[in-house]
């Protein structure tokens, strides 16, 4: 009887194991890491619509639409890197679309590093979802692609119709591409100075984008000149090339 | 004892059965099984591989290809409801636009280019005479979304599905449950248009052995390799590139094609090679559709190529000298080229 008693209990405990998951060594701990956007013009919070603003060259404009892609965020710096190839639309009309959440692995982080638009595999990949459906108004129908950062509002300034400022700014292929890997440092002003992903935890970054970086830089976008670049080319470059420095790192929380 | 035994035994078969049942992942969920009634691509005897697998992230099944087909044939994909895909594809042009340089669109307006024959689409590298699009499952956003085609939006598209009684169980049977996204129905019409395919020519059966060319026939089709094929390569009869064939601007329109994709300036008034399979069925011809006939575009290459645009092909410098027995004998041939098994099959009909 005890005999019987014992290989129940020996075969019960194989099938309990069995059914365990395999653990291995590889398995990430992960915490979450929030990533928050502030859209900025001169450092003061974006208005949209009932903003005033001036650039630079003293023209005069306001800001209907703001929006652009951010993919491949990428976590590195000190001891690891972790990748998340989600995509993401950041509208500042949307204010659900400001922030977005992933898990990333345990460790602690000194910089982030994104995608500032759509890849190249995605933008010829036929038919998108999510934050890449062309419902999101930032796919060219008419040459496929998608626009990766969008600005719209009135100036003055502008000599096209009703006085139309418009830079939808997208390009993937060539000399002409408009992608940026943008890669930040946190400040060493900032009282946090890491990121310290823990199990079960939240972390946040807070990432500002000024819009005032679009006129200066390596070229000056005049209004008078240019006030709208909605085709892929040289100049939707050049205004890339201006955007790509209106990131930074403004806090870190870890929660 | 005995009994003991055996009934602890049966026990401990029971909780097995148990344990292996909660060991299993539920994959069958509430939902139910989706089985589609996959297919298969086939590709013609003799001919290339696609470039690419349209199907690759898009399997082909019968319940996509027809959702694909009804929303095809769904004046509801335009604002006012006069204007399917398939009023500017008919099938009985080969899905090009009858005996029309320009096809009609919302509010009386017209196209700014010929409507291309839309067949062997999963041969065709890039969409559009100026091949600004790249993938197949995105050109309906063009002509959907165009103010002088069908000028509605996405959004009012997938709306007008939605209320509709039929659409949720078709995109159900297709996708695996009733939602309707703007993905799902790009998919699904390039199920349909991918699976357009025309392999059934006289000339097809001259290949395969199953009938001749007559000496006419034969003569124009000598020519033909000798003078078109490097451009119009069989058995596709286009090479999928974009060349200059020497045609004047139309004041109208200003169209300077494929430069306008590439911001290239020697792309300038390039197009699209287009298929001469069918071309019996798409007149008018040319990117603007300016040539009614096919001797209008066989006289054009023989003697009105404008040879001093600096973006001409370089096969045409010399223009292509030709004579008038040539030129009927070409035209035999071509209409060898003239498939009635895809134009008249009832799979691809309304």
């Amino acid at each position: 009887m005890k005999t019987i008693k014992f290989t129940m209990i020996c075969f019960f405990s194989l099938l309990l194991v069995s059914c365990q998951k395999t653990p291995s060594n590889t398995e990430q701990k992960t915490g979450t890491l929030k990533i928050s956007f502030k859209n900025l013009i001169k450092g003061a919070p974006m208005q949209i619509s009932t903003g005033a603003y001036t650039n630079g060259f003293g023209e005069q404009y306001n800001i209907t639409k703001f929006k652009y892609y951010i993919s491949h965020v990428v976590l590195g710096g000190l001891s690891a890197t972790s990748s998340n190839d989600s995509y993401y639309l950041i509208d500042e009309t949307n204010a659900a679309s400001l922030s977005f959440s992933f898990d990333a692995p345990v460790n602690t982080y000194s910089t982030v590093s994104f995608l500032l638009g759509v890849d190249s595999t995605r933008n010829v990949s036929g038919a998108q979802t999510g934050a890449l459906d062309p419902l999101n108004d930032m796919f060219w129908t008419w040459n496929s692609g998608y626009i990766m950062a969008k600005m719209e509002g009135v100036s003055p300034q502008s000599t096209v119709v009703n006085n139309k400022v418009e830079y939808h700014i997208g390009g993937f292929a060539g000399a002409n591409s408009v992608l940026k890997t943008i890669n930040l440092s946190i400040p060493p002003s900032l009282p946090v100075l890491t990121v310290n992903i823990r199990e079960a935890k939240t972390s946040e970054i807070t990432i500002n984008a000024d819009f005032d970086k679009w006129w200066q830089g390596t070229f000056n976008l005049k209004i008078a000149n240019n006030p709208a670049v909605t085709t892929p080319g040289a100049l939707a470059k050049s205004i890339s090339d201006n955007y790509r420095t209106m990131f930074s790192i403004a806090e870190i929380k870890n929660y | 004892m005995k009994l003991r035994i055996i009934l602890s035994l049966s026990f401990s078969i029971l909780l097995t059965a148990v344990f292996i049942n909660a060991c299993k992942k539920t994959d069958t969920a509430a939902a139910g099984p989706f089985t589609p009634t996959l297919l298969e691509f086939k590709i013609p005897e003799g001919w290339p591989a696609p470039p690419t697998n349209i199907f690759a992230n898009n399997p082909l099944s019968e319940e996509g290809f027809q959702l694909g087909k009804k929303l095809f044939y769904d004046g509801r994909l335009s604002k006012d409801g006069n204007f399917p895909c398939a009023s500017c594809h008919q099938q009985f042009a080969a899905f090009a636009t009858l005996d029309h340089d320009f096809s009609h669109g919302f509010n009386n307006s017209f196209t700014t280019r010929n409507a291309p024959a839309t067949f062997n689409l999963a041969w065709m590298t890039k969409m559009h005479w100026d091949g600004g699009i790249n993938h197949i499952e995105v050109q309906p956003l063009a002509p959907i979304t165009a103010a002088n085609e069908m000028a509605e939006t996405i959004e009012n598209v997938l709306n007008k599905l939605k209320a509709d009684s039929a659409y949720p169980n078709l995109f159900k049977a297709a996708f695996g449950n009733t939602d309707i996204t703007s993905q799902r129905m790009l998919k699904a019409i390039a199920q349909f248009m991918g699976s357009i395919v025309s392999s059934n020519s006289k000339y097809d059966k001259v290949k395969r052995g199953e009938a001749g060319f007559t000496f006419s026939e034969q003569n124009g089709y000598d020519f033909f390799k000798a003078k078109c094929e490097t451009c119009h390569k069989e058995p596709l009869f286009t090479d999928n590139s974009f060349r200059n064939t020497g045609m004047t601007v139309n004041p109208f329109l200003n169209d300077f094609g494929r430069m306008r994709i590439t911001n290239d300036p020697t792309d300038s008034l390039k197009f699209k090679v287009p298929s001469l399979r069918n071309v019996q069925l798409t007149f008018p011809y040319g990117h603007d559709g300016r040539f009614s006939f096919l001797k209008d575009v066989l006289e054009h290459y023989q003697a009105r190529i404008q040879i001093n645009q600096p973006t001409l092909d370089p096969l045409l410098v010399n223009r292509i000298p030709m004579t008038n027995t040539q030129k009927f004998e070409l035209i035999y041939f071509l209409n060898t080229l003239t498939d009635t098994t895809m134009t008249k099959s009832p799979r691809f009909a309304q």
